[in-house]
């Protein structure tokens, strides 16, 4: 081979590995690569992140600053270093992700200690208060069995006087029984009595009833009887039902039954017809389970009026039969 | 002295484009693709996906049209899309899960104050 071949060859050599290595032209679809690869690499959030997909990109990139050839060749190379980028940016963001993630779990678990700690603060604060309470409780507890104890010596010492004498403790058995006794009876007439204040109550609800020296007066107003008559209306018993009741309350006192009338007509026949009418409540009043015995009937006509007499009003209130339970 | 210069130029376009090249060589692209389907590419980076099915078509059809180095450059640019898919995919995941974790624990922050009060933080 001659020396202008050898030249040749390596000149042709040279023109070779210039084709791969030269620098490339200026090339703004690069530029712009390149400023994106810059761009991530100096971003604060991501720089840093996914070192691996970044030298990946670094070197795709650098390949593409490197290429000569053929423009299809190159934009090759752009594209793929541009997609390296694209990648390695999508990556470090995953990263950062993941790093958040991890700080937000942090954050999680911290305010759940915390929560769990002001729930415990909690738990302790009621504990205490429990504690104190179940102190108090126990210092009454200590106190009471104190007492029981006390109780229970004396019942002991008691027992022993009991056992000196039998018939002593008999005697007292006997005294309690009684004691008990009476105070059965007792509460049975407290029963009774409140029985009959109670029935009592009932009927002054329903009944005409005045205090009067003499006792409790029981007012039946003009209704018993019409106009004139000395026989009960109908119905007039039924009425007379709620006198009855209240009058077997008191089982021991005498009644006075009393008729009265208005001032209209002459005063002997008003005598006479007060008289009949309150001969006729106490026949019913009799006949009702009133014993006869206790029982008397008056008439008192037209001198004992309630009311005046001018009107039509007071001389209705004023024909009456008042029945007395009398105090004596 | 002609020959040896076309034999260097042969020897320059066989360094650097490729030659005639498997039918295979499809197949990883085709991978990946379904992988970043799977990974929600749709969803996540749509834009990517089309270059990449794009990329694809043309590559096959450079391929019977025996434009082997064009073809060669798209099926690689059909691959790197669908990498950058499944990347892309993951990170928007990712992303939600940040989000989520941080509404939940503002919600959990807010709960606690509405519970202990002033004394919590």
């Amino acid at each position: 081979m001659s020396r202008t071949m050898k030249r040749f060859i390596l000149l042709m050599m040279v023109v070779l590995l210039s084709a791969c290595t030269a620098p490339p032209k200026k090339d703004l679809a690069l530029d712009r690569v390149r400023g994106e690869l810059d761009d991530l690499k100096s971003n604060p959030e991501l720089a840093g992140y996914a070192p691996l997909a970044v030298g990946e990109a670094e070197r795709a990139l650098r390949q593409a600053e490197l290429a000569s050839g053929d423009d299809l060749y190159r934009a090759y190379l752009v594209y793929m270093a541009d997609r390296r980028i694209q990648i390695a940016r999508t990556m470090a963001e995953r990263e950062q992700h993941e790093q958040a993630l991890d700080e937000l779990e942090k954050q999680r678990s911290d305010m759940l200690i915390k929560a769990s700690q002001l729930e415990a603060d909690q738990a302790r604060m009621d504990a205490e208060r429990a504690r104190l309470l179940v102190a108090t409780t126990t210092e009454d507890a200590q106190r009471a069995r104190e007492e029981k104890e006390q109780a229970e010596q004396k019942e002991a010492e008691s027992a022993r006087a009991a056992q000196l004498s039998a018939e002593e403790a008999d005697q007292a058995r006997r005294l309690a029984e009684s004691r008990a006794s009476e105070a059965e009876y007792a509460r049975l007439e407290a029963d009774l009595a409140s029985q009959q204040i109670t029935s009592l109550t009932r009927q002054l609800e329903n009944l005409q009833l005045r205090e009067t020296e003499s006792g409790v007066v029981v007012t039946l107003g003009d209704v018993l009887f019409a106009s004139g008559q000395t026989t009960l209306v109908e119905g007039g018993r039924s009425s007379l039902a709620e006198v009855v009741d209240l009058l077997q309350t008191e089982p021991d006192k005498k009644i006075r039954v009393e008729g009265h009338t208005d001032s209209l007509g002459d005063a002997e026949t008003n005598l006479q017809l007060s008289e009949k009418r309150a001969q006729a409540v106490l026949e019913a009043l009799v006949s009702m389970g009133v014993s006869s015995e206790r029982i008397s009937a008056l008439g008192m006509g037209e001198d004992f009026p309630i009311a005046s007499n001018e009107d039509e009003e007071g001389r209705a209130r004023n024909r009456r039969v008042d029945v007395i339970l009398l105090d004596n | 002295m002609k020959l040896i210069f076309i034999a260097f130029v042969c020897l320059f376009f066989a360094a650097c484009a490729s030659v005639r090249p498997d039918v295979a060589i499809f197949d990883p692209v085709e991978q990946a693709i379904l992988v970043a389907e799977a990974a929600g590419g749709d969803e996540f980076a749509p834009v990517e996906m089309r270059f990449a099915r794009e990329k694809l078509a043309s590559a096959k059809k450079g391929m019977e049209k025996e434009k082997y180095e064009v073809a060669v450059y798209l099926l690689e640019e059909a691959e790197i899309n669908a990498e950058l898919a499944i990347e892309k995919s993951r990170t928007a995941k990712s992303r939600r899960r940040v989000n989520e974790l941080r509404k939940s624990n503002e919600e959990l922050d807010a709960r606690m104050r509405a519970t202990f009060g002033d004394e919590f933080k």
